[in-house]
């Protein structure tokens, strides 16, 4: 008889084991449950969120034309919208335009919500990303996005510091260029607080599930 | 006290079906029983090379890159890449590596294998650990070759290994296709065509 209750808690264990393979498993695919995702009550933000948030909104780089003028961007979105923000350069054939791709399939998944996710990309590589080529590069992307680029070095050290990030350009005696850079993307709200950071390869389902949820909760709060 | 029992076995049973109603975990299972099978009555199956795609180019870049994955049926290693030259001037072989690594460190963690493939038990700490803070900092380097274990399908994809192209002569652009040219240490040159896909 002294068995019989080890028996019972062994079955429950296994039960809420399950259970939570069952949620895992639907959490674990990806489209076509939005409709499950919108009702859950559980809905939580599944990139890194900071204790502490990053502020970045005293912050701006020039904002390029592509006739090479400049407006300065404040790191802040517009009024009850989020701010992307990304660094990288477009000779990149990996990482920065998979990291951009992403974000232009989140927007789109996003609907009428998508156009309230502003897109910014700054260049590590100021010698080779021409305010030409950045504005055509990002247009890709995100026709009504903010190519950011700046000539002073300083500037964009003291801006890639408040975002935590790091880049170097190292050009090689045979005439090619080394680039290395963060491949982590910020989500910005319109106090220039950073609400979330996504480590490389993330993927649009998440970044729309995070932005909706953060635009909601703008919603509610305002 | 047989409530219990079928109602615990009914939530293991609706756990597992919903884990094989995803999509990518049951094609690869699927076709992992097939290649197995396949080893037991045939002797030399065929290099497979599946899904080669490339991204459609951004506007203003002049490099691309062409992803694939390669399953070898012997211990093989990737040691080439071509494109024809209407397309780029230059083909190379190359990985997305943390930047902070030493190259020579970078290249034992590719060689290395499967030292991933530790812990199986707690589903739930699998997933923190792919979120682990760092700098995050990430280049490029070119590799002299891939290692291709014997049956392992090895994937060329974003953040990882790539086929680099340099001075690209005009943009990729969606629905077309570049003729791409493998080659192996012991199974020669293969050569597959990629198609030009929007990402």
């Amino acid at each position: 008889m002294a068995s019989r209750p080890d028996h019972r808690r062994r079955w429950t264990a296994l039960l809420s084991i399950g259970c939570f393979a069952a949620v895992l498993a639907l959490g674990a695919c990806g489209s076509g449950d939005d409709a499950a995702t919108t009702t859950t009550a559980s809905r939580q933000i599944e990139g890194i969120v900071r204790p502490e948030p990053l502020q970045v909104g005293d912050l701006s780089l020039p904002q390029v034309a592509a006739d090479g003028s400049e407006t300065p961007f404040a790191f802040k979105a517009d009024d009850g919208k989020l701010l992307f923000v990304a660094f990288g350069y477009t000779n990149c054939p990996d990482v920065c335009p998979t990291t951009l791709y992403d974000i232009k399939k989140a927007r789109k998944q996003m609907g009428a919500d998508g156009d309230r996710v502003q897109v910014a990309f700054g260049t590590v590589d100021p010698e080779r990303d021409t305010p030409k080529i950045m504005n055509e590069y990002l247009g890709s992307f995100a026709p009504d996005g903010h190519p950011l680029r700046t000539d002073d070095a300083d500037q964009l050290k003291s801006v890639q510091e408040a975002f935590g990030v790091t880049s170097s350009v190292v050009k090689n005696p045979d005439g090619s260029t080394d680039v290395a850079h963060t491949a982590r993307s910020f989500v910005v709200d319109d106090q220039g607080n950073v609400v979330v950071e996504w480590s490389f390869g993330t993927g649009a389902d998440v970044m729309a599930s995070d932005l909706q949820l953060l635009l909601d909760q703008q919603d509610e709060d305002s | 006290m047989k409530t219990t029992t079928r109602a615990a076995a009914a939530g293991l049973v609706a756990g597992a079906l919903l884990l094989a109603g995803c999509g990518s975990s049951d094609s690869t299972s699927s076709s992992d029983t097939t290649a197995a099978k396949k080893t037991t009555t045939t002797v030399a199956a065929e290099l497979e090379i599946t899904d080669a795609w490339a991204r459609q180019s951004p506007m203003g870049t002049t490099a691309g890159a062409v992803y694939l994955t390669i399953t070898s049926p012997v211990d093989d290693a990737l040691v080439g890449a071509s494109v024809p030259t209407s397309v780029a001037a230059t083909t190379e072989i190359h990985e997305t590596v943390a930047a902070d690594d030493s190259k020579m460190s970078s290249t034992t963690e590719a060689m290395g294998g499967d030292t991933e493939m530790t812990t199986t038990t707690a589903m739930g700490d699998s997933t923190e650990t792919t979120m682990a803070e760092g700098s995050e900092s990430m280049t490029m380097q070119p590799v002299d070759s891939i290692e291709l274990p014997a049956g392992e399908a090895v994937e060329l994809k974003p953040g990882g290994y790539h086929i680099m192209l340099l001075d690209l002569v005009k943009p990729l652009e969606v629905g077309q296709s570049i003729d791409v040219t493998l080659t192996f240490d012991k199974a020669g040159e293969k050569t597959v065509t990629a198609e030009v896909r929007e990402g």
